[in-house]
């Protein structure tokens, strides 16, 4: 009986696991995501009041009295009920889908939107903040974005399909080898929600996720600004100096020092993040730690080449100073 | 027409059982009674003798039949393939000009003198042998796990062996280490007679005044002293593989090891001749590297200011650094933490990027190194 219970337990937590709201389709935290929970309650809905209705047409027509079952199979209710009924409903359901989708496509009117590119990468978010003057900032596997402002995301790929999903805020789009998608949304209000890699993309794809913030626009702007600047130089040098003598600037980036390599997450403010490895490890020296020991465990498949070769001390000075780097 | 044949094999069926039964108790028995004599010295029966050697000669021609032979690099291999060969297998196949110590005599098989054994076989077939060895025979594999490619370098000594004098033979067996001086009576009663040592490691790697004797031989005049120590535990340990190090590394104990590091780090480095064809693509991709295909510089890791575990590349030979790229391609030095991060790179580098990098760090002067700035090979 053991097992029945943890299958239970399991199916259990993994139901109230969508409850959080940070990542569920039925928790919208904008006006293009509402819309689209709004057509998935009436999916959902007309669904059962259909199902209910054959159903009962069905003991109608095995056990019903006689001149109900007679009826049932007149022409005439199977003209409007097989034929009328059903194309009426669904050109209706197509129209109303059309609608929404071009929900997210009338903000491309919009006025001042906050432009931001992402790239998905195995498995990782390449994430590019486009400046009002031209100037870019790069960062990864999380977004900033202000409230109350239409935001234009550019959605590309560096290697395979991928889709970026952020339920709260809008639907997935797949970013396409060769093509750049535009999504469009708006937060209504700040708040922290994840988003999620939802095509399969290869061994680490469960593992592709990020967190999305969204501020105030006053705190958007100072976080912003704070983004665009380099990295603060490290008080105490130990760590950066193993950093850049390891060869970790082969492929990550930290602006300000010596270190500009493109082929990895751009580190310069990481610290600040909220999640290591694309949203899968607490951002505190532990996560640094586990991430550089241990992250081809942590993350399977991943394509940072494991480095064990870091001492005990090496590898504390190592995280702390990639956690300083905020 | 099928059925009565059936029924005859079904009658046949009991006979052929109680035989092979018969045969197995037979084969215990005569197994169990010791009297078949395995000594060395009672030698084979001539018809065994023919058989064993069939099937001997038949096994490693069939066997050697897949093998891929490469372009041999013979000028360069010859060296290499001698000194290893002076130090793993002339204690068995005595060296030209030597007479077979009659300890390695007495075994059955006795071992063969490759002057004139070597010829008779096929350049697959040596490869099969040295890498396999021979059961039954006392002839082992091959130590270093998937080196192959030093197992050509022995192919090729032992197909130039037969046209070798005892000259030209020491010549190559001690490389660069001292010549062998005919002792006095009271030397070679305290010390022995001198000879070549197999821990003498100028027999293939560099002096101060000669480079490696062969393009596949690192030089180590100059290269980081943690990085150098590092590798002979590896090859001490059974980490990193190579069947010529190995043994080599196994005879010598942490001092050795820490005191011939040293001794390296502060040799200066051999000047070799600068490799000719640099293409733009390996300067690329050492300072660059290759974005699309995911590939760091390589002076990120082995450039001037990096850690002294990491080794330092400029100078060495192109061959040296183009083969060990290939090794850690296929996976061979993932064991150690090391070669596993550079494996993750190596595979994804094709073999003309390959060239270009080894070709790159070989028209690098090894005595410049020092000056270059951090982060030079990073800025773009």
């Amino acid at each position: 009986m053991k097992w029945v219970w943890m299958i239970f337990c399991v199916m259990a937590l993994l139901i109230i696991a969508g409850c959080d709201g940070r990542q569920s389709a039925f928790t919208a935290l904008g006006p293009v995501s509402s819309r689209i929970t709004l057509l998935t309650w009436i999916m959902f809905i007309g669904a059962a009041f259909i199902t209910l209705l054959i159903c009962a047409l069905i003991v109608i027509s095995i056990a019903g009295p006689a001149d109900w079952r007679h009826k049932l199979t007149s022409e005439k209710s199977i003209v409007w009920g097989g034929m009328v009924f059903p194309v009426v409903t669904l050109t209706a359901l197509l129209i109303y889908g059309f609608l929404v989708l071009k929900a997210g496509g009338t903000l491309s009117q919009a006025e001042n939107p906050v432009h931001i590119s992402v790239i998905g990468e195995q498995w990782w978010w390449r994430v590019i903040y486009r400046h009002d003057d031209g100037h870019t900032t790069e960062s990864a596997n999380e977004l900033r974005i202000p409230t109350g402002r239409p935001i234009e995301i550019e959605l590309s790929t560096a290697d395979v399909i991928h889709s970026f999903w952020i339920p709260a805020y809008a639907g997935k789009v797949d970013m396409v080898p060769g093509r750049t998608n535009i999504l469009h949304f708006i937060a209504d209000k700040p708040g922290t929600v994840t988003g999620q890699c939802a095509e399969y993309c290869g061994g680490a794809h469960a593992l592709m996720s990020f967190y999305t913030v969204a501020m105030t626009p006053s705190d958007y702007d100072a976080w912003l600004a704070k983004e665009r600047m380099d990295a603060k130089p490290a008080l105490a040098h130990e760590g950066e100096q193993v950093f850049l003598s390891s060869g970790c600037a082969g492929c990550h980036t930290v602006r300000g020092i010596p270190a500009d390599g493109k082929i990895g997450p751009n580190l310069t403010h990481v610290g600040s993040r909220l999640s290591l490895g694309a949203g899968i490890l607490p951002n505190t020296k532990e996560g640094f730690a586990k991430w550089i020991s241990q992250h081809k465990t942590v993350k399977p498949e991943n394509l940072m080449p494991p480095f064990d070769i870091f001492s005990e001390s090496e590898l504390q000075a190592l995280s702390s100073y990639l956690d300083s780097l905020e | 027409m099928a059925k009565p044949v059936r029924r005859r094999l079904r009658k046949l069926l009991p006979w052929a059982i109680g035989l092979f039964a018969g045969g197995i108790v037979l084969a215990l028995a005569i197994a169990y009674s010791g009297i078949f004599n395995i000594a060395a010295s009672a030698g084979h029966p001539v018809l065994l003798e023919w058989l064993l050697t069939l099937g001997k000669e038949r096994s490693v021609i069939v066997n050697s039949k897949p093998v891929d032979v490469p372009d041999l690099d013979i000028a360069g291999l010859v060296p290499l393939g001698a000194a290893h060969f002076q130090g793993g297998c002339a204690t068995c196949h005595r060296t030209p000009g030597q007479k077979l110590n009659p300890v390695y005599g007495q075994m059955l098989p006795s071992p063969p003198d490759l002057k004139v054994h070597a010829p008779m076989w096929t350049r697959k077939q040596l490869f099969w042998m040295v890498r396999h060895g021979i059961q039954f025979t006392g002839m082992p594999a091959w130590s270093g796990d998937g080196r192959d490619d030093e197992v050509w370098a022995v192919v090729a000594f032992l197909e130039a062996l037969p046209s070798m004098n005892t000259v030209d033979y020491l010549k190559y067996a001690s490389g660069n280490s001292k010549d062998i001086i005919a002792a006095q009576a009271g030397e070679v009663a305290s010390q022995g007679r001198p000879k070549i040592n197999i821990t003498a490691c100028s027999r293939c790697h560099d002096t101060d005044n000669a480079p490696p004797t062969s393009p596949y031989v690192p030089s180590l005049g100059g290269q980081n002293k943690a990085y150098l120590k590092r590798t002979l535990h590896e090859y001490h340990s059974d980490l990193r593989q190579s069947g010529f190090m190995e043994l080599i590394a196994v005879e010598l104990d942490s001092e050795h090891i820490n005191n011939l590091a040293d001794y390296y780090a502060s040799l200066k480095p051999s000047v070799s001749k600068p490799a000719q064809n640099v293409s733009s693509e390996g300067a690329m991709l050492a300072v660059h590297g290759d974005l699309s295909h995911k590939i760091p510089a390589c002076l990120s890791c082995h450039g001037a200011n990096k850690r002294p575990d990491y080794p330092r590349l400029a100078g060495q030979s192109e061959q040296y650094i183009k083969q060990q790229l290939l090794v850690l391609q296929r996976g061979i030095r993932a064991k150690t933490p090391y070669g596993a991060i550079m494996t993750t790179i190596a595979k994804r580098l094709t073999e003309q990027q390959m060239g270009a990098a080894a070709a790159f760090f070989a028209s690098q002067s090894p005595t410049e190194r020092t000056e270059h700035k951090t982060g030079e090979g990073l800025r773009q």
